[in-house]
């Protein structure tokens, strides 16, 4: 084959690939708006369900947009609390050299790769260990679980490809490791950062295995940590659940709810991370 | 007058002994040069004075560098004092990822200055210094990135001077730049040299002519020789450092033949070269041209082999190499 046909080849797999990417992803989102749309009213997001909901009475899914809102937020700032020192200490400069970081990673990458319900089965075992009942506190422990390898393995690859050369110059003006890292390595890594904590939002407010059994279900808005509380993805499991075609609606449009959250945090958070990114070294 | 004072520095990087024994003062308010081939030693002897060697993996050092009354080495000394007397301007320029005035202010705050009227005062004052003042005072809040590589190379120079250190360390700092900007990086230093000790290290001999008090000559982690500059470039005492002088202004010899292999692969290089050889007599000298990056390694290292001198490799222009060969055997 010559060179020229060669990189036609390429590139037509390469739109081939990128079809079948967007395509699919299109067709996700068409089916979500094409069913959920008609059923989303304002009443949908501003009321906990009446009874007889799930039978296609009035109400809304106010309880399961609050709860995700809380359990997804809250995993998600804990998350990070541990991740970002977690994903900076496994730098070359402090511990990522040796043997313990080897195993720390494979540990992590099993993890990354280990099915959400497990997660669910070993808090709730924990959970009843304890005493304690299905919680927002509950859910949003399993799921920063759930959220910290993703996090920490993907701020670390970004960490890591921070060049020597600035640490070098941060070290060279007499700056401590701590230093270095605080202020020139977070720096130039933040879009990296950045997108690990959307990635795992996106997977830590869309999971519902995991925060069934440890999370709940219920009606109402929780009024306290130690309160059930209920989720988005439950909510669409509910009620694609029921044989009714108007409560199957709903589910699209709590699908669509979902979707739209996991967007506009998307675009917040790179908008916001613009402000701080045009420093950085490429 | 010495500022540094170095006895018996050994480095080893793993098994590679880098640095065999020096034992060397450094002048104070001079500009000293530390000239040699690459891989001799040159960067790694720069990189022991501010410890930055510890951060490189498997890397000791054994030997005694004395700056003032520090014992730079020393475990218990503080690293983060010994680099903050020694500014570093590096090969490649490095500016971090935040802006002019906070790369200028990034040393100066970490060692404790918080007001900003005295930040702006350091800031205005060092990038004067370094020449730079004038091309960015509208543009300090800017990224450093954006500048060209001669400004951001300017930009280290008054950042590695903006925590005031005694010693500035610089690592072959006109490498990267163009012609002019390097002229403007040499004019600073020379002007530096009433209130720092200077250290460059180069493989340029005419920079070190034009800039050097002192000069440090080292071969292959063995320090060759050392005294005033005039003395070691003009005219040195040992055979190894008058072979490296001369080497490099070869390009002047007259070639008794020359020729172009530019556009042969390898390892039809080597054999015209070869063969060219053969036909030349012995102690005549041949210089070739030529494009593909594996002979520019590869034809010296078989004509070596073949037991004659290779005399000097040089880069001409972006893709040409000329090696120059005196024919042995």
């Amino acid at each position: 084959m010559d060179k020229l046909s060669e990189e036609k080849l390429f590139k037509a797999l390469m739109i081939a690939s990128l079809a079948v990417v967007v395509g699919s992803l299109f067709v996700v989102v068409a089916v979500i708006v094409w069913n959920g749309a008609p059923a989303l009213s304002l009443s949908m997001i501003t009321q906990t369900p009446k009874g007889g909901y799930y039978l296609g009475k009035e109400g809304g899914i106010l309880n399961a947009i609050v709860g995700s809102l809380y359990l997804a937020f809250g995993s998600l700032i804990l998350a990070l609390m541990i991740s970002l020192p977690a994903a900076l200490s496994l730098q070359k400069d402090y511990i990522g050299k040796t043997k313990a970081a080897y195993y720390i990673r494979l540990s992590l990458d099993v993890l990354w790769g280990t099915p959400s319900i497990v997660y669910g089965a070993f808090g709730f075992i924990i959970m009843l260990y304890l005493g304690m009942r299905a919680s927002l506190l509950g859910g949003i422990i399993v799921l920063t679980i759930l959220q910290l390898p993703i996090m920490i393995r993907s701020m670390e690859e970004v960490i890591k490809m921070v060049p020597a050369d600035l640490k070098e110059a941060s070290y060279t003006l007499g700056a401590t490791r701590f230093e270095t890292t605080a202020l020139v390595v977070v720096k130039q890594a933040l879009p990296g950062i950045v997108t690990g904590v959307i990635l795992s939002f996106g997977r830590g407010i869309g999971d519902a295995a995991s925060i069934l059994f440890t999370a709940g279900y219920t009606d109402s808005l929780p009024r306290s940590l130690f309160d059930p509380v209920a989720s988005l993805p439950l909510a669409i499991f509910f009620q694609l659940g029921t044989p009714f075609p108007e409560v199957q609606a709903r589910a699209y449009a709590s699908a669509l709810v979902l979707l739209i959250i996991v967007l506009a945090l998307s675009i917040a958070s790179r908008a916001l991370s613009k402000r701080f990114m045009k420093n950085i070294i490429r | 007058m010495s500022h540094i004072t170095i006895q018996n520095l050994s480095a080893f990087y793993g098994d590679h002994h880098a640095l065999r024994d020096i034992t060397v003062e450094i002048p104070e308010k001079l500009i000293t040069a530390i000239i040699g081939p690459s891989g001799c030693g040159k960067s790694t002897l720069l990189k022991c004075f501010n410890r930055l060697i510890d951060l490189t993996d498997g890397a000791r050092v054994s030997g005694k560098i004395i700056v003032g009354n520090m014992d730079v080495l020393n475990g218990g000394t503080d690293v983060t004092d010994v680099r903050r007397r020694m500014g570093l301007l590096p090969q490649k320029p490095n500016p971090l990822p935040m802006s002019i005035y906070d790369n200028v202010a990034y040393g100066p705050r970490l060692h404790g200055v918080k007001e900003k009227k005295k930040l702006d005062e350091i800031v205005e004052k060092y990038l004067k210094i370094g020449g730079l003042w004038d091309e960015v005072r509208d543009r300090l809040k800017s990224p450093a990135s954006k500048l060209s590589i001669g400004q951001q190379q300017r930009l280290c120079l008054a950042r590695g001077l903006a925590v005031e250190p005694e010693i500035i360390l610089c690592d072959e700092p006109t490498s990267a730049l163009d012609p002019v900007s390097s002229q403007h990086i040499e004019q600073q230093l020379l002007k530096l040299k009433n209130d720092y000790t200077i250290v460059i290290v180069t493989h340029n001999i005419h920079q070190a002519m034009r800039l050097a008090d002192y000069v440090i000559h080292l071969y292959l982690g063995e320090l060759v020789e050392h005294g005033p500059a005039n003395e070691v470039l003009e005219n040195p005492k040992e055979e190894r450092t008058r072979a490296y002088i001369n080497g490099t202004f070869l390009a002047d010899v007259k070639a008794d033949q020359e020729i172009n292999l530019k556009g042969n692969m390898c390892p039809y290089n080597f054999v015209y070269a070869k063969q060219a050889l053969h036909a030349l007599e012995k102690g005549k000298i041949l210089k070739l041209i030529v494009d593909d990056p594996t002979a520019v390694t590869e034809v010296p290292r078989g004509m070596e082999a073949g037991g004659h001198e290779v005399v000097s490799v040089r880069q001409q222009n972006k893709t040409d190499w000329e090696i120059i060969i005196r024919k042995k055997s």
